[in-house]
């Protein structure tokens, strides 16, 4: 089945000549941005459209060196961070009192179903009109966002401990308070770090959007002017530097899953 | 029916609502009861242009999703089988994975301008990851991380082969075009809200802009419910799905 | 009086419903004091059910059971525990787990690593103090589950199926350690097994349970001397076995004689 050494077809293996591996993991993104390079020096694009990529790099230095961009990204991390942070404590909060009382259960249970599918960018005209359009909206509204996988995922981390480790534990003289803290807690962090795990792009991607639509200093803000004004070098300045938080704010969740679970069987973030 | 005793805090949180909202105890014009949004609801059937805005707005969700979803299967099932897709686009998707797909909206908007197509791809794009993982996974039969060996079709037992993988690789990608048909409407609604000149985001955005915030709350609740029922009716397709799966 | 009193024990799940399961049916046992008893059954004759209610874990239907005249109702640390899967606390070390029951006594931390590191070297694992569960084989999870359990010195020791996710060989090899350590402490001790061999061998009493719903068929007295060789004890559980045989038929075969249905 999939998955499996089943031999396929009839080629042979290909001897000789062998492509070492980081050239294969990069040679499409060098031979794209080659591309894009070429194309804009020959002119062949409008660069309303596509801006030479060079030109591009150029404008990204001096838009650094002018201060700006690299306060609007530090402004658009520490939204994203402090919504992240809300939506965790909140989010296990909640996810814990649910495995652990049946009235918690019976409340959050509808309410984390139906919100689970529903768009919850489509509240933010509800928080822009209690909140107006600065920080206080956008981190609610990232906050509100990126929490129903983390009261999920909490709650079924909790709820599904291994009874014979409670039972261990209690056998071992520990009593019915203190197992909470030093059990349950330690065995549904897997759980409920994955939960976290997938909250956090969540976090990001909504932040973005919070700016785009509300204004004020932050990538967002500074991706849809630059739209609006026709900037389209800027637009791309600031896709990359989104990207870039990304991608350290990615790695960066994944480092520290692997420093915590140290101990777990399969210590790698999930794909 | 179960459903419903399974929803009554949802119910019980807005009868107090009501009680609320008639007692006074919460500012109309902040938060309209759920009869004004009710209201706010008929005025808008009533009015006519609703079934419009609902129409574009779905038009545009099921084009990107479509596109998606036809596109991403045969990119990560392609990429499972065959050497050099995956050595092409495997960079490109680990690439672009990190970036939030909603920071491309405003690029959208400068290559498409404010028509249908700025929405279409933005939601074409957002959706294409994961379908392209998680078809790629499950073709693999793999849950985790992206492993990579080498894999060529033969010619021949092709169509055996497709429909092995396929069938293997069904429920994974079932329940990533899941996560894709939630991640449809958040960018829909992203980008309608940006900058449209119709579609349910701005037709919120207008009534919120207009001071009709009954309307307003009205639209909001129209999307939520699309967004439920769409992921409800999908579950039961893909149970349904999935179900013939292991008969067959 | 005995140590441990099992008297008119039932455990029936799911009572108030169409279908109730009798899981254990009616158990009068008495057990002595620093005796080493073991329980053989065929699946799901409730012989864990039964190990589970003299820890504490689960409460009997009707009955009761006491130890040393006090009726048990809770898991102490006076009675240690042993899982077929180990049950381990994976995010500690081998000598965090051994170490856990004794912090919860209140033991200083030097005193802790003394008496950790005694029956780490007991079970044989020196070395891997360090190591996480994850890291280990079955059979050295075993063992840390073991010196966890001992560390805490417990009076009695309850072990269910212990060696039932161990592969056969490492199987022969616990068994055999388990019976030193069991026959040179003062502790009494109970051990569940489906396998007749086993329980032959380790036990000075076997308890043989009929097939569900659970009752003592017999209680048999071993006495072999200690160091008889293995081929002693093997005649006689193949003894043993003929009495066992009809109920493991009847635990394979399901709606043979007894149904799960409870009496009346």
């Amino acid at each position: 089945m999939a998955g499996s050494g089943i031999a396929v077809g009839g080629r042979a293996p290909r001897t000789g000549f062998r492509v070492p591996g980081f050239v294969r993991r990069s040679a499409s993104i060098v031979v794209l941005l080659l591309v894009w390079e070429g194309v804009g020096q020959a002119g062949w694009v409008d660069p309303f459209l596509l801006p030479v990529l060079s030109d591009v790099l150029i404008r990204g230095y001096s838009e650094i060196g002018g201060g700006g961009l690299l306060w609007f990204a530090c402004l658009t991390l520490y939204r994203t961070l402090f919504a992240f942070f809300i939506a965790a404590a909140v989010g296990v909060g909640i996810g814990v009192a649910m495995s652990v009382s049946k009235g918690a259960r019976w409340f959050w249970d509808p309410i984390v179903s139906f919100a689970f599918p529903i768009p919850k960018i489509a509240l933010l005209p509800i928080f822009v009109l209690w909140f107006g359009v600065f920080d206080v909206s956008k981190i609610t509204m990232t906050a509100v966002a990126c929490i129903v996988p983390i009261i999920s995922a909490t709650h079924l981390g909790t709820r599904n401990i291994d009874k014979y480790l409670i039972w261990s534990a209690r056998a071992l003289g520990t009593s019915e308070r203190k197992l909470f803290w030093k059990v349950v807690v330690p065995a549904a962090l897997p759980a409920i770090l994955t939960g976290l795990q997938i909250a956090f792009p969540i976090t990001l991607i909504v932040s973005i959007v919070c700016e785009m639509l509300t204004g004020g200093q932050g990538l967002g803000g500074y991706m849809i002017y630059a739209a609006r004004f026709g900037e389209s070098d800027k637009v791309f300045l600031g896709i990359f530097f989104t990207a870039l938080i990304g991608y350290v704010l990615i790695e960066g969740f994944a480092w520290l899953r692997r420093r915590l679970l140290v101990w777990h069987a399969e210590t790698s973030a999930p794909a | 029916m179960n459903a419903i005793r399974f929803y009554t805090p949802l119910f019980l949180l807005v009868a107090v609502w009501q009680v609320a909202a008639t007692a006074s105890l919460i500012d109309a014009e902040l938060l309209p009861s759920p009869v004004a949004i009710v209201q706010g609801l008929a005025h808008l059937l009533t009015g006519g242009d609703l079934l419009l805005h609902v129409g574009v707005s779905l038009y545009r969700q099921m084009m990107g999703l479509f596109l998606a979803a036809v596109i991403g299967i045969t990119l990560g099932i392609s990429m499972a089988h065959v050497r050099w897709v995956r050595d092409v686009f495997e960079p490109i998707v680990r690439i672009t994975y990190p970036l939030p797909k909603s920071a491309l909206i405003p690029l959208l908007i400068l290559w498409f301008g404010i028509g249908h197509n700025s929405k279409i791809f933005a939601v074409f794009l957002g959706c294409l990851l994961p379908v392209v993982v998680s078809s790629f996974n499950g073709t693999r039969g793999v849950n985790t991380q992206l492993v990579w060996s080498a894999r060529s079709l033969g010619t021949g037992p092709v169509r055996l082969l497709w429909k092995i993988y396929f069938r293997a690789a069904l429920p994974e990608i079932m329940s990533g075009l899941r996560i894709a048909l939630a991640l449809s409407y958040t960018l829909l609604v992203s980008s309608e809200f940006l900058i449209a000149r119709a579609g349910l985001g701005y037709l919120i955005q207008s009534l919120g802009e207009g001071g009709d915030y009954p309307g307003m709350f009205a639209g909001i609740l129209i999307v939520a419910l699309i967004g439920f029922a769409a992921d409800r009716l999908y579950v039961t397709f893909m149970n349904r799905v999935l179900r013939w799966q292991d008969q067959a | 009086m005995a140590y441990i009193e099992i008297e008119g024990v039932r455990k029936i799940y799911q009572e108030d419903t169409p279908d109730p399961i009798v899981a254990v049916d009616r158990v009068d046992l008495e057990i002595q004091r620093n005796s080493i008893v073991t329980i053989v059954g065929p699946s799901g004759c409730g012989k864990s059910t039964l190990l589970h209610m003299i820890g504490g874990f689960i409460a009997p239907s009707t009955g009761e059971i006491r130890l040393d005249g006090n009726r048990i109702e809770e898991p102490g640390p006076e009675r240690g525990v042993v899982f077929q899967h180990f049950a381990l606390f994976p995010w500690m070390t081998v000598r965090g787990n051994v170490e856990y029951g004794l912090s919860e006594k209140g033991m200083p931390r030097a005193q802790r690593r003394e008496v950790s590191q005694h029956y780490i070297d007991m079970v044989k694992l020196t070395g891997f103090e360090d190591a996480f569960p994850n890291r280990l084989s079955g059979g050295m999870q075993q063992r840390v589950a073991l010196a966890r359990m001992l560390g805490c010195d417990p009076d009695t020791l309850l072990m269910d199926e212990p060696f039932g996710a161990l592969d056969a060989q490492t199987r022969v090899i616990m068994q055999e350690e388990l019976r030193e350590i069991c026959r040179a402490s003062n502790k009494t001790v109970l051990f569940v097994t489906h396998d007749v061999r086993e329980a032959v061998f380790l036990g000075e009493k076997v308890v043989v349970m009929t097939a569900r719903p659970g009752r003592i068929k017999e209680v048999l007295e071993i006495d072999l001397p200690d160091d008889a060789p293995r081929l002693k004890a093997d005649e006689k559980a193949d003894e043993i076995w003929d009495i066992l045989r009809d109920e493991v038929i009847k635990a394979v075969v399901p709606g043979s004689t007894y149904g799960e249905r409870a009496a009346g």
